[in-house]
C-alpha cells in the first residue's frame, strides 16, 4: 500500500461514514451516482471472470442484481462503495473506462479485501448458474426428464486412442 | 404407521437415519425388536429431488452451525446431510472394502510419530462375511453376479491415461448404484447428479431402502424432525431415556437400549454435551478420548483441458476408480495408499473450487473449456492423530441452543507426503493422453469422510467402544457410524459402515434375546 493509497482510501472512508465532501476529482462519482457504481460493478465483473463472449449487457444485469442484493446490509454496500472508489480512483478516467490490461492491474490490488471476495463467491454463483452460461461453457444440466445422459452421450467420447479404450462393464 | 408410546421402556432407540442409523433399525426390527429411529432433518418425498445442486444443497445439508480450526473452512468443516437418509442421500455410492494391511495399520506401517496408529481390533477375516452380506443388501455392482455399471466419457479419459502410465487395476468400481433393476428400483440412468440425492432411486439411500422396509415390519416409528438433545442414565449407570427437541419443545423417549449415528460430529456433540455426576467429561468418555483422533481423508483434485470433448457431467459422479496407488509401498515416501476416482463439477462449483487459486483469464479459460475437461478425485489414508479433535464451544450457542461443535484438524506429514505424490500422479494421467493443460486443486472440499471419534478397542482406557461398538462404560449405549474406525484406511468409509453395523446388529440381537439389555 502506498502512501497515496492509504490517504485515498481514509479520504473515502471519511466520505462514506461523515458524508462530507470534500472531493478528490476522481472519487466523487463512485460513492454516490447509481449509474457509475452499477457500470465500475460491471467491469469489475467481467475483468473477474472475463468470458469475451458474454456482452456487456450481460455483465450489467449480474452487477445490477449483484447491487440489489448488497443494497440489504448496508455495511456491505459501504465496503463494496470503498472497493469501487479504489478502482475509480486511478485519475486515468473511470474504471470501466479502462483498457483491460490496467483494469487488471487494479483489481490485482482489491483482490484480497472483503469486498472483493463477497463479489467473486456471489458473482460466480450469478454467472455459472445461468443456463445462458451453460450453453455458453457447453454444459446441459438437469437430465432427469429427458431420462438422463444413458442415451444422450454418456460414453459418446470418439478421439481417445484406441488400444487404450478398454473399458469394463 | 406404528407408534410407540413415551414411556415404553422397552423400544430400542436409534439416533440418526443415514448409512449406519438406518441399516441398524431395520435390521433390528427384521429381527424382531422394537425401534424408534430419531432423525434431526426431514422426510423428503422422491418429488423433492430435482437435478439442481443449488437447490438440493439447501434441502440435504446440515446448515447449523459449526466451526473449525486449523485446516478446514472456520464455518464449514463438514458436509453432511440433515435429512431422513443421512449422508446416504449425498454419498456417491463407491463401495471399496478396507485393505487387511489397512486393518492392520500399525503392524503394516510401524511406530509413526504423532500419530495414535493401532491394528483394527476386528480382523479382516471377522469382518469379511459382513462385508459380503453388505454389499449384498446394497447391491454393489460387480459382486455377486451383479454387472459393472457401463464406462462412461469421464471414467474411459481416466483409464486410457492411467493404462499409459502403466496403470491396470482400472473398472468401474464398485458401486451402490444399481447396473440392472433390482430392489424395486430402477438401474442407473446416467443422471450426473449422484451428490444431490438420485432423483430416480437407483442409487443406494436409505431413505427409500432401509427405512421403507423397517416401516413394513410393523415394528418400526421413524420420527423426522427430532433433535436428540441428552441420553439420561438411571441409578445403575445404564441409559433410560432419549430426550429431543421436536418443534422446538423437548420430549423424553423412555428406552431400552440406544445406538448414536450421527456422522461422528453429532455423534461427539450429543456424548460430549450429555453430562452427568458420573460422567462430568461427557457420556461414556471415562477415557477422555470422546471426539479425539478425528479423521478424514484428504480429497484433492486434478482437471484437465483434453484434446477433444468429455462432457464429464454427463454420468455419474464417481465412474471409475484406479487402485495401483493403494498398497503400502514405502518407498514413495509415505505409509499406507490412496484412490484415483473419476470426478465432474458443474461450471459454479468448479468456478468456486479454481477461486480460491485466481481469478482472471486463468479462470475463464478453463471454464470456456468446461466441455473438454476430465476430472479426477484423489482421496488417500489419514492416520489418527490424537489432537485432530471435536470439541463443543465454550459459549456459541446454535438455533437448538446447543454448544457448537468446534473441528480442529491439521494434516499429518504423511498425509502432505501422500498429497503431493498423489498430485503428480494424477497430472500424469492426463498428460499421457495430450492435456492441453492441467489444474491441481486443493483440499477444499468440506470433509464428508468423517471417523474415528470414539474408536473400537479392547482396552477401555485406549478406545471408547467394544470391537461391537458397545460403549465401555455403559452397557446398553452403542455407537454405529464411522466413529468407530480406529484407522481410516484408504478409502471411502460407507460399506465397511454398512458391514459394522450388521454385525454389531447381531451382536444386539443376540443380547437383547439373551436379556442381557
Amino acid at each position: 500500500m502506498t502512501e497515496l493509497g492509504m490517504t485515498r482510501r481514509a479520504t473515502m472512508r471519511g466520505l462514506a461514514l461523515g458524508g462530507a465532501l470534500i472531493l478528490a476529482p476522481g472519487a466523487l462519482a463512485a460513492v454516490a451516482a447509481p449509474d457509475r457504481r452499477s457500470a465500475t460493478t460491471a467491469a469489475l465483473l467481467r475483468t473477474t471472470f472475463p468470458h469475451r463472449a458474454l456482452t456487456d449487457d450481460f455483465y450489467r444485469s449480474v452487477a445490477d442484481r449483484y447491487l440489489k442484493e448488497v443494497a440489504a446490509d448496508p455495511a456491505a454496500m459501504k465496503a463494496h462503495d470503498l472497493g469501487l472508489a479504489e478502482l475509480d480512483g486511478s485519475h486515468i478516467a473511470p474504471f470501466a473506462e479502462l483498457p483491460a490490461v490496467i483494469r487488471r492491474s487494479l483489481v490485482e490490488k482489491v483482490d484480497q479485501l472483503p469486498f472483493f471476495k463477497a463479489l467473486q463467491w456471489r458473482g460466480a454463483e450469478m454467472i455459472y448458474r445461468d443456463p445462458a452460461v451453460w450453453k455458453l461453457v457447453g454444459y446441459e444440466g438437469s437430465s432427469v426428464e429427458y431420462g438422463g445422459y444413458l442415451e444422450r452421450g454418456f460414453n459418446d467420447i470418439d478421439w481417445l486412442p484406441k488400444a487404450a479404450a478398454g473399458g469394463q462393464g | 404407521m406404528t407408534s410407540f408410546a413415551l414411556n415404553d421402556s422397552s423400544v430400542f432407540v436409534v439416533i440418526g437415519s443415514g448409512a449406519a442409523g438406518g441399516t441398524l433399525a431395520n435390521e433390528l426390527a427384521q429381527r424382531g425388536h422394537k425401534v424408534v429411529c430419531l432423525e434431526a432433518g426431514p422426510r423428503l418425498q422422491m418429488a423433492d429431488i430435482v437435478n439442481d445442486e443449488a437447490e438440493m444443497f439447501g434441502k440435504l445439508t446440515w446448515l447449523d452451525r459449526r466451526m473449525a480450526t486449523g485446516k478446514p473452512d472456520p464455518n464449514f468443516p463438514v458436509w453432511n446431510c440433515k435429512t431422513v437418509g443421512g449422508t446416504t442421500m449425498h454419498w456417491t455410492a463407491a463401495c471399496p472394502r478396507l485393505e487387511p494391511h489397512e486393518m492392520r495399520a500399525l503392524t503394516t506401517y510401524g511406530v509413526m510419530p504423532d500419530t495414535t496408529l493401532v491394528d483394527w481390533p476386528v480382523t479382516p477375516e471377522e469382518l469379511e462375511p459382513w462385508y459380503q452380506k453388505a454389499e449384498l443388501r446394497l447391491g454393489v455392482t460387480g459382486k455377486n453376479g451383479l454387472p459393472f455399471l457401463p464406462p462412461g466419457n469421464n471414467f474411459k479419459v481416466l483409464e486410457a491415461g492411467a493404462r499409459k502410465c502403466g496403470y491396470t487395476d482400472i473398472d468401474t468400481h464398485h458401486m451402490a448404484i444399481n447396473s440392472i433393476d433390482r430392489d424395486n428400483r430402477p438401474a442407473c440412468h446416467q443422471l450426473g447428479f449422484c451428490t444431490s440425492g438420485c432423483a430416480i432411486g437407483a442409487k443406494w439411500s436409505t431413505l427409500y431402502t432401509e427405512i421403507p422396509k423397517a416401516e413394513e415390519t410393523g415394528r418400526f416409528e421413524l420420527r423426522p424432525e427430532c433433535m436428540a438433545t441428552g441420553i439420561a442414565l438411571n441409578d445403575a449407570g445404564r441409559v433410560e431415556s432419549v430426550t429431543y427437541l421436536h418443534n422446538g419443545k423437548s420430549v423424553t423417549q423412555k428406552a431400552r437400549a440406544v445406538a448414536v449415528a450421527g456422522n461422528v460430529v453429532e455423534t461427539t456433540r450429543l456424548l460430549l454435551n450429555t453430562k452427568s455426576a458420573r460422567f462430568p467429561n461427557g457420556l461414556a468418555n471415562s477415557s477422555g478420548l470422546v471426539g479425539r483422533n478425528y479423521m478424514r481423508h484428504f480429497t484433492i483434485q486434478v482437471m484437465g483441458v483434453m484434446p477433444g470433448k468429455v462432457h464429464f457431467y454427463r454420468q455419474t459422479h464417481l465412474a471409475g476408480v484406479v487402485r495401483d496407488e493403494r498398497g503400502h509401498r514405502p518407498e514413495r515416501g509415505f505409509a499406507g495408499g490412496f484412490l484415483i476416482n473419476t470426478v465432474p463439477f458443474t461450471p459454479e462449483i468448479l468456478a468456486k473450487n479454481m477461486l480460491i487459486g485466481g481469478w482472471g483469464h486463468e479462470l475463464t479459460d478453463i471454464l470456456a473449456k468446461y466441455d473438454y475437461l476430465a476430472g479426477m478425485l484423489l482421496t488417500g489414508e489419514d492416520p489418527p492423530q490424537l489432537s485432530n479433535a471435536i470439541t463443543l464451544h465454550a459459549t456459541e450457542r446454535d438455533g437448538y441452543g446447543l454448544p457448537v461443535p468446534v473441528v480442529h484438524y491439521e494434516d499429518h506429514p504423511n498425509t502432505i507426503a501422500m498429497k503431493n505424490y498423489a498430485w503428480k500422479a494424477g497430472r500424469r494421467i492426463y498428460e499421457a493422453l495430450g492435456a492441453e493443460q492441467i489444474v491441481e486443486m486443493g483440499d477444499y472440499i468440506p470433509a464428508t469422510h468423517n471417523m474415528g471419534t470414539a474408536r473400537m478397542g479392547t482396552d477401555p482406557k485406549a478406545s471408547v467402544c467394544t470391537p461391537y461398538g458397545q460403549t465401555h462404560d455403559v452397557p446398553n449405549l452403542f455407537v454405529s457410524d464411522g466413529s468407530l474406525f480406529p484407522t481410516s484406511g484408504g478409502c471411502n468409509p460407507t460399506l465397511t459402515i454398512v458391514a459394522l453395523v450388521l454385525r454389531q446388529a447381531e451382536h444386539i440381537d443376540q443380547a437383547l434375546k439373551a436379556g442381557r439389555l
